[in-house]
């Protein structure tokens, strides 16, 4: 039977708060990978950064095109070879509206395909204010491994409460 | 399989008038995900639909968007309502529908205020959006057990559809 869309794995941050989430053994029999966050940073501001990396690999592989707002206008960039990670630039920080977490989603299909990786994502921050975040973003990681573990991070920590989960998506016929 | 149907409407012949109410949402989900097919009966060219928490309302609240018209992007904020996005009104090309998905993540966590990410848009040949709008509901950590779409003017037209789903996370962590 084919499944539509099935949770693999799901992470909650603790009372301390987490530095980073890793997601291991990522089966290899799905279609496409979905991640789900809901997320807040420790940081000090009211936009914090989130940061993803695929298999441990934090070499120059990461590159995005995107589309970013404020709540008063809107931009568009491009960042070319990073050194690191991919960085998504929606989630609440210290600064933002208590108990306010940013909702987005990392969409990756194909992922243990011999080709580069193609993502796309959507996400918002949120704040009780004029200024919060929103961004479409696309990311090549330039990796030929199937992906088999997910490691995100935020600027500081992840706040308590942050949920993050890994759908599989598996096509029809399968 | 981890995504179930919850509820579902389709705006038959006459409308709908301009409300559609989903009620006694099961909390036994971690996530919610509605996807909306609309078309506004108003005579404008497109027309906004925004949530309303039965019976006070979402008004203590604050929105944002990224929005984009085929010519310029830009992005906004305000207060006092949660929208999910603009959709076709009566002048825009006839049997043209918007479509939104909205994911309202741990709708039943009382620890977290909700966040609503609502991603969408429409091509009218000619005229059109593409838009990502948030929205916080600042009133309460509560759960949300019921979710009213409200069309800004008008009705909802003939053939709009709109589906709530219920998601689940899993048990295991991969740590």
């Amino acid at each position: 039977m084919s499944v539509f869309l099935q949770p693999i794995y799901t992470q909650t941050v603790g009372s301390g708060g987490a530095a980073s989430v890793t997601f291991n053994s990522i089966p290899q029999t799905f279609t496409d990978l979905k991640v789900v966050v809901s997320a807040r940073s420790t940081n000090a501001s009211v936009g914090a950064s989130l940061y993803y990396t695929i298999n441990g690999n934090g070499t120059n592989i990461y590159s995005e095109t995107r589309l970013d707002g404020n709540g008063a206008s809107a931009t568009s960039a491009r960042e070319t070879i990073r050194g690191s990670a991919v960085s998504l630039n929606v989630i609440p920080g210290a600064n933002a509206t208590s108990n306010t977490f940013g909702n987005l989603e990392i969409y990756i299909p194909n992922y243990t395909s011999s080709n580069f990786k193609s993502v796309i994502m959507d996400g918002v921050s949120e704040n009780n204010a004029t200024t919060a975040y929103q961004e479409l973003g696309a990311q090549l990681i330039q990796l030929t491994s199937a992906i088999s573990s997910i490691t995100l991070s935020p600027d500081s920590n992840f706040a308590q409460y942050t949920t993050i989960t890994i759908y599989g998506i598996l096509r029809q016929g399968i | 399989m981890s995504m179930f149907p919850i509820a579902s409407v389709t705006v038959g012949a006459g409308g709908s008038g301009s409300v559609i109410l989903m009620d006694n949402i099961p909390q036994t989900f971690t996530h919610l995900q509605i996807r909306i097919f609309a078309r506004g009966t108003a005579s404008q060219a497109n027309d906004l639909i925004y949530f309303w928490n039965a019976p006070s309302g979402i008004t203590n609240s604050q929105w944002h968007n990224l929005f984009g018209d085929g010519s310029s992007a830009q992005s906004g904020n305000g207060t006092a309502a949660v929208y999910a996005g603009n959709v076709p009104a009566a002048t825009s090309t006839s049997s043209v529908f918007g479509s939104i998905i909205v994911d309202i993540l741990d709708y039943s966590n009382t620890n977290k205020l909700k966040t609503f990410r609502c991603f969408g848009g429409f091509n009218a040949n000619g005229s059109g959006v593409t838009q990502l709008w948030s929205g916080l509901w600042i009133g309460a950590n509560t759960a949300i057990s019921s979710i009213r779409l409200n069309m800004g003017a008008g009705s909802f037209a003939q053939g709009t559809t709109v589906q709530l789903y219920g998601i689940q996370s899993s048990p295991t962590t991969g740590a």
